[in-house]
């Protein structure tokens, strides 16, 4: 290496990619039952767990579920783990101030929903075990848009964020299980 | 060197548009894989597994395939980001440890969601060849042209490959291109990216494979006719596409030198020549003659599952060995553009 | 019976925000060469090549390794690209020993690294989209849930913060060097995910790590002495499911339980000398010495609050500085490996803690569920 600081050439390319993928038939029927008001799961034949959106298979037990395997689920759960993000700026990003993202378990769920917002609470009251309800858009405002197959937006677009219910906290010892 | 064969296998039809997601696709195939070599998922003792992100379309998509070995509860396990036939490589390595016997590979890639030619455009030097827009089609376009130039192949001959690959195809119920064309036929088509005609051009497809390989006696216990890994070597070449020879593979050479290959008679030949003329520089690199039975499958023109089209090929070879129809093979993957880095798996019957 | 491994050579490079006077085959080429050149051999010495990143989609390139090829002497020989998350520095060390233990290969060169400045992290770990959690979002309603399960006080993960930023400061190549680091100055510092704060936090570092993995007769001729490779192990596990335990994840129980027993090591605090563990954020440290079961169910942070964690304590972790002082994600795995390496060998320098004979490495990755651990002795057993 010569002495002299040598000038770095540096160039600017960017790339954009598209990718477009069809919601898989499950996640279909499971889109039109969120717009039609209604969150469904896939309860595993075997071990009996309910996983929301069904992925198809339970992954504990690595077997194939189906329609057949299609239960409800309550629009009330359990907020069992949170964060409060400061978000930092990048292409894509529309945040601008701290928010939530909660972790909740539905009644009737063995899975949880990630990435959740919660309201009509400030932040600083918001703790594991809190009890909450889905808020849902008007139905003529609901849409499977922000749906993905790779898990991203679980309910977006159909319930915007999740509200105290204001019953009594759930015991700890319920949710201990269900913590991401 | 331990003994380690193939004893399970499955495969998923390749199709342009698969409406499952990856990991519903690798699922069963990981399942009918275990099940074929008589072995429940846990009792195996090392998993690897093969993709790409960037065919996903988002970091971490491997996270998800996992869901498909059952990593509950903990497995040994890891992950390359390249094809299949590598994750065997890994798990091969792995067994030699001796201390445990068997392990599972897959190999998975929806191509449908992106565009292949742009998404393959990034898998180039990024300072002096991705800014000028070089796109994999043009690459092999290039490489099919200084072929020609070099008096080693006519555009009759990529034809030819072509119509070989398809006739075969109609044998394999997992090929997705297949029939029986007409070399003149093909001919009369037009350029796509001159001198590469469509049928030059692998179909873009969403696939999945899985292997399940086993050490020594249990690899007996568990298959009749295991398919012996004899040999399993991989190298790779300079990037750059204008500093090599893109008429000729010396890495496949030397792979299957290094995997004992020495010339002699090849029941079957499995080879990833992702376009039509690939194939006639695999064959020159690897000394076989005209003769020789090559892509009974149909190969990667008549289907190219990304990340699994490499395993898929050991799978083919693989089971003509377990079924009796061949006793000896040559499969063959490759990674990059234009042959840049390549794999040749030597299997044999007992 | 498998072969012996050792490292008998270590490089890495300075690490920085923005490594601007390198390209990416530079960036890789210095640690390689160091490593080479530590090692006293050339790339002509070496069989085959090993490569660790994260996501490609951090820099922009699909399968950057092919594009490599010639910068790391690789052009005829093999060449694997290992991609495990954020563990995938550490197994890729352990890739690179398999190829040397199965006997296929004498001499591996293992490299891994992040050229984050070539492009963006954030928006790569958001895949594009807005509400991105960012690198720390999913950790900390664990740590979050740790704390509450153990009633640890909130200035255990300020304490290891200060910790590791002044082990860093007698460490050339760590990014971050702090000299007025304080705990008034991490509490004050923005919070980022709720608990975790600015100053908890691991930076985003441009940097490269190398080492040149060899087999016992090359380990006992090394010029320099070496690293004996005595256990490694990997363990997976889904990273979302009912019942999971993310606090204390049972494949690191598992992963760590299986290098114990290769390593013949039955009380881990006390037969290991150091600890190079993966600790992007402060509580991390308590978590991991709790979920490897280094300290007792709780007792984790109190090995922290007691001063048993720095370097000069009884259980000195991070002597580099660690993740939370140098972060070229890709290379980080690798990076506790490779100074667990220079500790045994006694080459850390101005961080080298006295006495070492036994030292474990340890690195995770993806939401806390990948495993690759290590155990590195100075004299092979």
């Amino acid at each position: 290496m010569s002495d002299a600081k040598k000038e770095t050439l540096v160039m600017e390319h960017l790339v954009s990619l598209r990718y477009e993928e069809e919601l898989t038939p499950i996640l279909e029927r499971y889109v039109d039952a969120l717009i039609d008001g209604r969150i469904v799961g896939h309860k595993c034949p075997q071990c009996g767990r309910v996983f929301v959106p069904g992925k198809g298979y339970c992954p504990m037990c690595v077997v194939e579920t189906t329609e057949r395997d299609e239960v409800e689920v309550a629009d009330t759960g359990t907020v069992t783990g949170f964060t409060i993000i400061t978000p930092v700026a990048y292409y894509g990003q529309e945040e601008t101030e701290p928010f939530v993202y909660a972790s909740v378990l539905l009644d009737g769920a063995d899975s949880t929903l990630g990435g959740q917002d919660v309201v009509g609470i400030p932040h600083d009251q918001i703790h594991s075990g809190l009890r909450v309800r889905a808020v849902w858009r008007p139905k003529e405002k609901r849409s499977g848009n922000a749906v993905t197959n790779r898990g991203w937006g679980s309910v977006a677009s159909v319930i915007d964020a999740f509200e105290p219910t204001g019953e009594p906290d759930m015991d700890r010892a319920k949710f201990e299980e269900h913590i991401f | 060197m331990s003994d380690v064969a193939v004893v399970g296998w499955a495969q998923t039809p390749s199709v342009r548009l698969a409406r499952e997601s990856e990991v519903q696709l690798l699922v069963p195939t990981v399942a009918q894989a275990l099940a074929r070599a008589n072995l429940d998922r846990r009792e195996i003792g090392f998993t690897c597994a093969g993709s790409c992100d960037y065919l996903t379309g988002g970091p971490f998509a491997f996270v998800s395939n996992l869901e498909a070995a059952g990593a509950w509860p903990p497995i040994a396990e890891s992950h390359v980001e390249m094809d299949g036939a590598w994750a065997m490589y890994e798990a091969w390595v792995r067994l030699q440890h001796g201390d445990i016997d068997t392990a599972l590979v897959f190999g998975s890639g929806k191509s449908s969601p992106s565009q292949p030619a742009e998404v393959w455009a990034q898998q180039l030097d990024p300072y002096y060849l991705a800014p000028l827009g070089v796109d994999p089609v043009s690459l092999a376009g290039i490489q099919a042209r200084a072929l020609l130039d070099a008096g080693k192949a006519t555009e009759r001959d990529f034809a030819e490959v072509a119509v070989r690959s398809r006739h075969n195809a109609v044998d394999n119920p997992n090929a997705q291109v297949k029939g029986d064309a007409s070399v003149d036929a093909l001919l009369a088509e037009p350029y796509v990216r001159a001198p590469l005609r469509k049928h030059d051009l692998p179909p873009i497809s969403d696939g999945a494979v899985a292997v399940v390989l086993a050490r020594g006696d249990r690899a007996r216990q568990l298959c009749e006719r295991p398919a012996w890994i004899r040999g399993l070597d991989h190298r790779i070449e300079v990037h750059q596409p204008g500093m090599r020879d893109l008429t000729a593979s010396p890495s496949t050479t030397l792979a299957a030198r290094k995997a004992g290959y020495d010339g002699g008679p090849l029941d079957v030949i499995e080879l990833s020549a992702t376009f039509s003329p690939q194939e006639l520089i695999l064959r020159e690199a690897l000394g076989l003659d005209a003769g020789a039975n090559v892509n009974p499958s149909g190969g990667a023109l008549a289907a190219n599952p990304v990340m699994a089209t490499g395993l898929i090929r050991i799978v083919e070879v693989a089971q003509r060995i377990a079924s009796g129809a061949a006793d000896r093979g040559l499969a063959h993957a490759t990674g990059g553009q234009v042959l840049q880095h390549n794999l040749v798996c030597m299997l044999e019957g007992e | 019976m498998a072969e012996r491994c050792a490292i008998v050579g270590v490089g890495q490079t300075h690490h920085k925000k923005r490594r601007d006077d390198v390209s990416i085959p530079g960036l890789l080429r210095e640690a390689a060469l160091r490593a080479l050149e530590d090692a006293e051999c050339t790339f002509a010495d070496i069989d085959a090549v090993v490569i660790g990143k994260a996501p490609d989609a951090f820099e922009g390139i699909v399968q950057p390794e092919l594009f490599l090829a010639e910068a790391l002497g690789g052009a005829g020989k093999p060449m694997l690209r290992v991609h495990t998350a954020g563990s995938v520095g550490g197994t890729t060390v352990i890739v690179g020993a398999h190829l040397v233990q199965s006997r296929i290969h004498q001499r591996v060169l293992a490299v891994a690294w992040e050229k984050q400045s070539e492009g963006n992290a954030q928006w790569g770990l958001a895949g594009g989209r807005s509400r991105g959690i960012g690198a720390g979002g999913a950790f900390a309603p664990w740590i979050r849930a740790y704390i509450e399960q153990t009633g640890a006080p909130e200035y255990i993960g300020w304490q290891v913060a200060v910790k590791d930023r002044l082990n860093a400061l007698k460490n050339p190549y760590a990014h971050l060097h702090l000299p007025d680091i304080s705990i008034e100055k991490v509490k004050e510092s923005a919070m980022l995910w709720d608990p975790l704060r600015f100053l908890e936090s691991c930076p985003s570092s441009d940097g490269a790590c190398a080492v040149v993995l060899t087999d016992e007769a090359g380990g006992k001729r090394a010029p320099k002495p070496a690293a004996w490779i005595e256990a490694t192990a990997v363990r997976s596990e889904l990273g979302v499911f009912p019942g999971r335990n993310p606090v204390r994840p049972q494949a690191g129980v598992e992963c760590a339980h299986d290098v114990y027993r290769q390593a013949g090591i039955s009380v881990p605090r006390q037969e290991i000398d150091v600890a190079e563990l993966y600790v992007p954020f402060s509580w991390y440290e308590p978590m991991w010495l709790e979920g490897h079961d280094i300290a007792g169910p709780g007792e984790g942070w109190k090995m922290v609050e007691s001063g048993d964690t720095e370097i000069t304590g009884s259980f000195p972790v991070n002597p580099s500085g660690g993740v939370l002082s140098s972060n070229p994600i890709g290379a980080s795995g690798m990076l506790r490996f490779a100074e667990a390496a220079l500790q045994v060998r006694g080459l850390a320098g101005e961080h080298q803690v006295d006495g070492v004979r036994t030292a474990l490495a340890q690195a995770y990755g993806g939401g806390a569920q990948y495993f690759a651990m290590g155990v590195l002795r100075s004299e092979p057993s």
